[in-house]
C-alpha cells in the first residue's frame, strides 16, 4: 500500500517539475514585464492583492522596480539548467573516472581516491568562494566549480560497484571470449551501474540547486543582473519587514522543486534497487 | 588494529597537507591584498612597499617553503587584515563560537533523532508517521539560509524580539542559528534511523524476542536499535562534517561571529594567513572527525578492521 | 557648649543639604535626572580592524579609533575645525606652521601629552627616524613622505610648541597634520607598535577596556580627561553587521543607539513613540569613474580612453536623474552635488547643478561625434559603439549603492549608451585600477571619503596617477591646483578653490551620483546626542536617562 501511494506522490512530484520546467522554457511568453528592466517609480510595490498592489506586477516589484514574477520565471531557468547541466556534466566525469580506477586500479585509482579524500576535506562552500573570486562570476564558471564539488560522490559509487563486478563470471567470462577492455566497460560494467547512479543523480540535482541558491546568497553565483532565485532571497533578506514578498517567493519556489525532486528519487530508488543503501 | 590506526593516521595527515597546499596556491591565485592596505589615492609605488612589507614580492616556492616550515609550528603568519597572528584569530573564532553552534545542532540532530525514527518506525503508516516524514521532506528540501530567515522573520520580527535575531552572546542567541543548522541532517538522519529500525524490527530475532515475551521497549532499545546503530555513527560523524561546512552560511545569516564567517570574509579581503590557517583547522577537524567515525566503525564491526 | 552644638550641627546639616543638592544637581541634564554609571551600547554594522590610526582610518575605523586618540585639530557639529589637542595654529612665515598645544593633557596611562609626542607622531607619519625610536614600519594607509613631498622638517619651540617647515607653502598643512590621531611616545617605543593596536592607549574621553573581536568593543570613561569627562561610564559597540538585526536591538531595547540606518525605515521609526531618528550629511561622495586617460598612462593597446572627450562625461551627467536617486532610493537622505567637493568641507562652493536633461546630453554627444544611432538605440562614431563596461563592487558600500548602480546603467541607456554592468569583489576592482588594466571603454562605480576638513584632499584627485585617477587634469587646472596649494592668503585661496571648483564641474572628470547622509536611531533614554558631519561619533555631552 505504502508504494502505491509513494508511486502516487512522485507521479504529482513529475508533473509539478514539468510544469515547472514548461513555465521556465516559455518565461518570455508568461512575463508580464522585462526581468531586468529597472524602474526607481515602481519600487516595491506589494503583490496584486495588497493595498497598493496592481495586476501589472501580480507578484510585485523589486528593490529597483522589477517585477518578481517575471525574475521568478527566469529564475527558474538558472536553477533548472545549472542544477541539470551540472549533474550531468559532473556525472559523466565522475562516472568515467570512478570506472576507470575501479577497472585498471594501481596508481589511477590511488591518485583519484586521494584527490577526492582531499576534495572531500574542502569545505564545499569554501571551494565554491575560493575558485569564483579567482575566476569571477559567470555561468560557466558557476557550473565548474559545481562540478568540481560534484564528481567524487559519483565516482566513488562506480569504484565501489565496479570493483565488486570486474571479478563477477559474466565479466570472466567475456574476457575469456577475447573482449576488450573498452568493450567490457561499455557493455558489461556501465549497465550495472546505471541504476545507483540515476538515484544519486536525482538527489544530487535537488543539492545542487540548493548549492547554486547559496552561492548566490553569498553573491557568487550568477551575476547580476540575472535572475537567480537564490540572489533574489540575498535582495529580499534586507527587506524581510517591509518587503516580505521578495524572499518569500523566490525561497518557496526553491522548496518546491527540490521538494519534487527529492519525492522523484525517492521513489526512483524504491523502485530500481532496494538495496541500495538508504540515506545517500 | 594499530596498522589499520597508523594507514588511517597516514592517510588524514596527507588529506591536510593536500587541501592546505591546494589552498596557498589558489588563494594566491586569487590576486594581491596590497591594494587593500592604502589609500584610494595611493601611487604604485607605495603599494609595491606594502607588497614588500607583507612579503609577498618573494618567489611564490620561497613564500612556499617558509609556509611549510613555520605551518608544524603553528605559525600561520600574520593577518593581513587585523595585523595578528592569524591562528590566534582563527582559534578566537573556532572556539566558542563555532563550536557552540556546531555543537549545539549536532545535540539537536543526534537528541532529537533517536526518538523521531523510532516512533516513526513503530508507528508506521498512521499519523505521527507522516506527519514526521512530510517534515523531514520539507526540512531536507529547504536551503539552510532560507529556513534561518523564517526563523528570524518568526520569532525575532513576528514575535517582537522573543528570541534574539542576530549575534552572540546568551544562550537565547544560539537557539535560532543552531536550529536552522541542524534541521536538514535531523530530517535526513530521522529517514535513516526510520528505515534501519524498521528493517531490524522485521528481523526472525525480534519476533523471537517478541514470542518470548520480552518488553516491548527492552526490544527497542536493546536489540534492535544497537543493530541499526552502525549507519548511524556513520551518518551521525558524516553530519558534523556536515555541520561544519554548513555554518558558514549559518553563521553569514545570523551574524554569528564563527570560524565560517571569519573566512567568508577572509577570502574577499584576500586575507591569505586568515585563509590558510582557517581552512587547516576546518580540515583538520574533519579528517579527525573521520578517522573517529571509522575506528568507532571499526570496533563496532570487526569485519572492517580485516579489510 | 549648647551653641557649638547648635552651630556644629548647623554646619553638618547645611553641608548634608549642600552636598545632597550638589550630588543632585550633577545628576541632571537639561532638568532630567541622568545615571553617570549607566552603560550606552550603540549597534554598527561592522568592527573595526585596527586601532592603530597609521594603519588607516576610513569611516568605521575613524569611529572606533576617535573615542580613544585625539588630534590637534578637532572638529565640531557643522564640520568645522575647532582646538582639540592644540590650542591654536598658524602660518610661521610662507614656509611654516606653529602649532600651540594644549597643556595639562595625560594619555589613559598617565603618560603626558607634549611637543615631544607630537614629534614622534610626525616622524611616524613620515616614516623618518623610526630605527632611531626602535619602531617597526607598518603598512601605512597614507604615506605622509610620498603625498607631502615638501615637507622637510618639524621641531619644538618649547614645551608646548611645535613648528612644521615645508620647502613650498602649504597652506592646507594644519588640515593636513592636524586631522591625525596622536599616539603617545613612550608607550608605543616601550611597547612596540604592536601595542598601539592590541591595547591602545590615547587621550581621548574612552579608554578600551575590551575588545572582542567580529563581537563587540567596551570603552570606559577616562577621569583623567583634560575637558569634562563623559557624562555616562561605560560604552559598547556592539557589531550587528544586518540592518535589520540593529534595529530589532533597539526596538527591544537591548542597544541604545543604532548607527547606519537604512533609508527605507527611518521614516517609520521616526514615528515610533520612543525612538528619535536623527542624521547629518556624511563626507562619502559616490561617482562613476569613467576611463578618461590617455593612451600612454594605462594598459590600453594603444588606445585612448573612450571618455576622453570632456563633453561626453558632461553628457553623462545631464542623463543621470540625480534627484531622483536621492528621493526614490536614499529617501532624501543622500544629496545630489556637482561641485567635486564634499559639501561639508572647508572651501567648499556650491556649483550649478547638473539639469537631468537627456535631450541636452543627446546634442552634448552628438557634439562629440556619437550621433548615428543604430537600430538598438546605440550610438556610434567611426563604427565605435558607446559601449560602457561599468565594474561595480557589489555588497561593499551599502543597498543604496548597490541599487544605484542599475538604476544609473538604464538612465544612460536612455540616451544611446550600451552599458554592460560587471559586479566584481572589491579586490578585483582594485586590482583592475591599480594594474591599469581597465578596458578603454570601461568604468567603475566606487565611493570615496575623507578624513580632513580642507577641499584640497578632494582636489588632489585628479593630480598624480592613482588607483582612482581616470581623467587627469589638463594642463590649465593642473596649474590652477597648483596654484590653490601655494596660496597662502587664505581669501585668496577660497577664491582660487571656487575657481577649480567651478572648471572642474564642467571638465566633469566623473558622473557624480549623490553625497550619503548618515541616519542614526536613539532611543528615548539617550539625551543630547547629535551626529556629527564627519566619520565618528562624538559621546561627549551625551547622557543616559536614569
Amino acid at each position: 500500500m505504502t508504494r502505491r501511494r509513494d508511486k502516487g506522490a512522485a507521479l504529482a512530484s513529475l508533473i509539478v517539475l514539468a510544469a515547472v520546467t514548461a513555465a521556465a522554457i516559455l518565461a518570455p511568453t508568461l512575463s508580464p514585464a522585462d526581468p531586468v528592466k529597472n524602474d526607481l517609480l515602481e519600487r516595491l510595490t506589494p503583490p496584486m492583492w495588497n493595498a497598493g498592489g496592481s495586476a501589472a506586477h501580480p507578484l510585485g516589484t523589486d528593490t529597483l522596480g522589477r517585477d518578481v514574477l517575471s525574475r521568478l520565471l527566469y529564475g527558474a531557468r538558472v536553477s533548472l539548467v545549472v542544477g541539470f547541466v551540472t549533474v550531468i556534466i559532473s556525472g559523466a566525469v565522475g562516472v568515467a573516472l570512478g570506472m576507470l580506477g575501479g577497472f585498471y586500479g594501481g596508481w589511477l585509482d590511488d591518485v583519484l581516491m586521494r584527490a577526492g579524500d582531499v576534495q572531500l576535506a574542502f569545505p564545499v562552500l569554501l571551494l565554491g568562494v575560493a575558485l569564483l573570486s579567482v575566476l569571477g562570476p559567470g555561468f560557466g564558471n558557476l557550473i565548474l566549480v559545481l562540478v568540481v564539488s560534484g564528481w567524487i560522490t559519483y565516482a566513488r559509487i562506480v569504484r565501489g560497484e565496479t570493483l565488486s563486478l570486474k571479478h563477477r563470471e559474466f565479466v570472466e567470462a567475456a574476457r575469456a571470449l577475447g573482449a576488450l577492455d573498452g568493450r567490457l566497460i561499455w557493455c558489461h560494467l556501465l549497465p550495472n551501474v546505471w541504476a545507483p547512479i540515476a538515484v544519486v543523480a536525482t538527489f544530487s540535482v535537488a543539492r545542487t540547486i540548493i548549492a547554486e541558491a547559496s552561492l548566490s546568497f553569498l553573491g557568487l553565483g550568477v551575476p547580476a543582473p540575472t535572475p537567480s532565485w537564490g540572489a533574489m532571497l540575498d535582495e529580499g533578506r534586507n527587506y524581510i519587514t517591509t518587503g516580505w514578498w521578495l524572499a518569500l517567493f523566490p525561497g518557496t519556489a526553491i522548496l518546491v522543486v527540490v521538494l519534487v525532486i527529492n519525492l522523484i528519487g525517492d521513489w526512483l530508488r524504491d523502485a530500481l534497487d532496494p538495496r541500495v543503501e538508504r540515506g545517500i | 588494529m594499530s596498522s589499520f590506526l597508523l594507514r588511517r593516521l597516514v592517510h588524514g595527515v596527507f588529506v591536510i597537507w593536500g587541501v592546505v597546499t591546494a589552498v596557498f596556491f589558489l588563494v594566491r591565485l586569487t590576486g594581491d591584498p596590497s591594494a587593500f592596505l592604502v589609500d584610494q589615492s595611493a601611487t604604485r609605488e607605495e603599494i609595491a612597499h606594502v607588497r614588500h612589507l607583507l612579503g609577498l614580492d618573494r618567489p611564490l616556492y620561497e613564500q612556499y617553503a617558509a609556509f611549510l616550515v613555520a605551518a608544524p609550528r603553528g605559525d600561520f603568519g600574520t593577518s593581513i587584515r587585523d595585523k595578528r597572528p592569524a591562528m590566534a584569530l582563527v582559534l578566537e573564532h573556532l572556539w566558542p563560537a563555532t563550536v557552540e553552534l556546531a555543537l549545539a545542532a549536532a545535540l539537536l540532530s543526534t537528541v532529537l533523532v533517536v526518538p523521531l525514527g523510532i516512533i516513526s518506525a513503530t508507528h508506521k503508516d498512521r499519523a505521527a508517521d507522516h506527519v514526521s516524514r512530510l517534515a523531514s521532506l520539507l526540512l531536507q528540501s529547504m536551503p539552510g539560509f532560507w529556513l534561518g530567515l523564517l526563523l528570524i522573520l518568526l520569532f525575532a520580527v513576528e514575535l517582537r524580539g522573543f528570541l534574539p535575531a542576530y549575534g552572540w552572546g546568551t544562550w537565547r542567541h544560539l537557539i535560532l542559528p543552531a536550529v536552522a543548522l541542524a534541521a536538514a541532517p535531523l530530517a535526513q538522519n530521522a529517514r535513516l534511523v526510520r528505515a534501519g529500525m524498521l528493517e531490524v524490527l522485521q528481523q526472525d530475532y525480534v519476533r523471537t524476542a517478541r514470542a518470548k515475551g520480552v518488553p516491548e521497549r527492552s526490544i527497542l532499545y536493546r536489540h534492535a536499535f544497537k543493530n541499526a546503530a552502525i549507519p548511524f555513527i556513520t551518518v551521525t560523524g558524516l553530519s558534523l562534517g556536515f555541520m561544519l561546512s554548513g555554518a558558514i552560511i549559518i553563521e553569514t545569516v545570523f551574524a554569528w561571529p564563527g570560524l565560517g564567517r571569519l573566512i567568508v570574509q577572509a577570502v574577499p579581503g584576500r586575507d591569505f594567513p586568515v585563509i590558510q590557517a582557517g581552512v587547516f583547522v576546518f580540515a583538520l577537524i574533519f579528517v579527525t572527525l573521520n578517522l573517529a567515525v571509522d575506528l568507532l566503525y571499526a570496533a563496532v564491526d570487526p569485519r572492517v578492521r580485516l579489510s | 557648649m549648647g551653641t557649638v552644638k547648635r552651630i556644629t550641627s548647623w554646619w553638618l546639616v547645611s553641608g548634608i543639604i549642600a552636598l545632597a543638592t550638589a550630588t543632585s544637581a550633577a545628576q541632571t541634564l537639561d532638568g532630567v535626572a541622568i545615571d553617570p554609571d549607566a552603560e550606552l551600547v550603540v549597534a554598527v554594522p561592522d568592527d573595526t580592524t585596527n586601532m592603530d590610526p597609521r594603519l588607516g582610518m576610513g569611516s568605521t575605523r575613524s569611529n572606533y579609533i576617535r573615542q580613544v586618540y585625539e588630534s590637534l585639530v578637532d572638529v565640531d557639529a557643522q564640520g568645522k575645525p575647532m582646538p582639540g589637542l592644540a590650542l591654536s595654529w598658524k602660518p610661521a612665515g610662507d614656509l611654516a606652521w606653529e602649532f600651540t598645544l594644549r597643556r595639562g593633557v595625560t594619555f589613559h596611562n598617565g603618560e603626558a601629552f607634549n611637543a615631544d609626542t607630537v614629534l614622534f607622531n610626525l616622524d611616524r607619519m613620515f616614516r623618518k627616524n623610526l630605527d632611531r625610536w626602535g619602531v617597526k614600519d607598518v603598512t601605512a594607509s597614507t604615506s605622509f613622505e610620498k603625498v607631502y613631498p615638501t615637507v622637510t622638517r618639524w621641531e619644538k619651540a618649547g614645551e608646548y610648541t611645535v613648528r612644521i617647515h615645508s620647502s613650498e607653502p602649504l597652506p592646507n598643512l594644519w588640515d593636513v597634520i592636524g586631522r591625525e590621531p596622536l599616539v603617545p611616545r613612550e608607550y608605543a617605543i616601550k611597547n612596540g607598535v604592536e601595542a598601539l593596536n592590541e591595547r591602545p592607549v590615547g587621550t581621548g574621553p574612552w579608554k578600551m577596556v575590551g575588545w572582542k573581536r567580529n563581537d563587540a568593543m567596551r570603552f570606559e570613561r577616562y577621569e583623567g580627561y583634560w575637558g569634562p569627562p563623559p557624562l555616562f561610564k561605560r560604552l559598547r559597540f556592539q557589531v550587528i553587521p544586518e540592518a535589520g538585526g540593529r534595529l530589532a536591538a533597539l526596538r527591544a531595547g537591548q542597544v541604545g543607539l543604532v548607527d547606519a540606518v537604512p533609508p527605507l525605515d527611518a521614516g517609520v521609526l521616526g514615528r515610533e513613540p520612543g525612538i528619535k531618528v536623527t542624521s547629518s550629511a556624511q563626507k562619502l561622495y559616490c561617482r562613476i569613474y569613467l576611463n578618461a586617460r590617455p593612451k600612454d598612462k594605462f594598459d590600453s593597446n594603444g588606445r585612448d580612453g573612450l571618455f576622453i572627450d570632456p563633453r561626453v562625461r558632461l553628457a553623462f551627467n545631464f542623463a543621470v536623474n540625480k534627484e531622483g536617486i536621492v528621493q526614490k532610493i536614499f529617501h532624501g537622505y543622500a544629496q545630489a552635488n556637482a561641485s567635486p567637493v564634499a559639501t561639508v568641507s572647508y572651501g567648499y562652493a556650491a556649483q550649478e547643478p547638473y539639469a537631468y536633461d537627456a535631450k541636452r546630453a543627446r546634442a552634448l554627444l552628438a557634439e562629440a561625434g556619437w550621433k548615428d544611432a543604430g537600430a538598438d538605440g546605440v550610438l556610434k562614431k567611426d563604427g565605435e559603439t558607446l559601449t560602457l563596461q561599468l565594474l561595480f563592487p557589489a555588497k561593499h558600500y551599502g543597498q543604496g549603492f548597490d541599487e544605484t548602480t542599475p538604476a544609473v546603467g538604464e538612465m544612460l541607456k536612455a540616451v544611446g549608451v550600451q552599458v554592460v554592468i560587471k559586479p566584481v569583489d572589491y579586490g578585483m576592482l582594485i586590482q583592475t585600477v591599480t594594474k591599469g588594466t581597465l578596458p578603454y571603454n570601461g568604468g567603475f562605480t566606487a565611493c570615496r571619503t575623507s578624513n580632513n576638513l580642507d577641499a584640497d584632499d578632494y582636489l588632489r584627485d585628479w593630480t598624480a596617477i592613482t588607483l582612482i585617477n581616470w581623467a587627469p587634469y589638463p594642463a590649465e587646472l593642473a596649474d590652477l591646483y597648483r596654484a590653490t596649494r601655494r596660496e597662502v592668503d587664505p581669501q585668496k585661496r577660497l577664491k582660487l578653490m571656487a575657481d577649480l571648483q567651478r572648471r572642474v564641474r564642467d571638465w566633469a572628470p566623473v558622473v557624480s551620483l549623490y553625497q550619503e547622509a548618515k541616519i542614526f536611531a536613539a532611543s528615548a533614554r539617550v539625551l543630547r546626542f547629535a551626529p556629527l558631519m564627519d566619520l565618528h561619533m562624538d559621546f561627549r555631552g551625551v547622557a543616559l536617562r536614569k
